[in-house]
């Protein structure tokens, strides 16, 4: 199919703001040890919520492989953003996504808005304050994720 | 049938319990953060599930707090549970009837 993968069109400020937090989330993978943060802890769930061994032995098994497929997805993230112009007087972009690499972005996104809403506390009441501005960020990943899934589904024919 | 000349030197314990195959569950728990279309869309590509399938589990896991997406061997439902991590989904295995 001519032209296939997907196409979105990006400005070049949600660009730059999209590859400051995937360099944060790369940091935080790093530098993090599991199970001293509450964001990472998100993205490796107990496997067995009534039994903490079994869990423990789970996570020991599989929590480093999955937090460096985190990594290796971020990187799809950041190469694709990086092959953007670095001509940064064009307000608009378009990124071009080839279908093996939607999962890596749609991973991505959701694991930064998990990351947020843990750093936020959204699941906590009160709620967070409406004029936080990581909220703003938040909001705007879930308007491009759900974008994002919409071209996917589209793509499948779906 | 002929029988064996020799006795074999198969020293294996029969796991009585493991005989009839329990099947264990992957269970994804509601959370605020992940959005419809994209648990919808996981659900259908990942576990191969028709659209409106994958749209009837989204919703039981939003307005019953979770499913069960899928039953089967232990170890299949624990590499589900990394499949579903991956995604940034809530996931957990138990037993079946638990």
């Amino acid at each position: 199919m001519a032209g296939s993968g997907i196409h979105l069109p990006l400005q070049s400020i949600e660009a730059q703001q999209l590859g400051e937090l995937v360099e944060q989330f790369l940091d935080l993978l790093r530098d993090t040890e599991i199970g001293e943060d509450a964001a990472l802890n998100r993205l490796t769930p107990a496997v067995y919520p009534e039994d903490a061994d079994a869990s423990a032995e789970f996570a020991d098994a599989t929590s480093a492989d999955l937090l460096d497929r985190r990594a290796a997805d971020a990187r799809v993230v950041r190469a694709g953003l990086g092959a953007l112009g670095e001509d940064s007087d064009r307000p608009v972009e378009e990124l071009v996504l080839a279908a093996s690499e939607v999962d890596a972005w749609m991973r991505t996104l959701a694991a930064l808005r998990l990351v947020i809403a843990s750093r936020l506390g959204i699941q906590d009441e009160p709620s967070p304050d409406p004029d936080d501005p990581r909220l703003g960020v938040y909001d705007w990943l879930g308007y491009r994720l759900d974008l994002l899934v919409e071209a996917a589904d589209e793509l499948d024919g779906v | 049938m002929s029988s064996p000349l020799l006795t074999p030197a198969v020293d294996e314990q029969l796991d009585l319990q493991a005989a009839p195959a329990v099947p264990w569950e992957l269970v994804v728990w509601d959370d605020p953060v992940n959005l419809m279309s994209y648990v919808v869309r996981v659900f259908r590509t990942y576990f191969g599930y028709p659209k409106d399938r994958a749209t009837r589990l989204m919703l039981s896991v939003h307005n019953d707090g979770h499913a069960v997406v899928a039953t089967g061997p232990r170890e299949t439902m624990e590499v589900h549970a990394q499949a579903m991590h991956d995604y940034g989904l809530w996931a957990t295995v138990r037993r079946a009837g638990e």
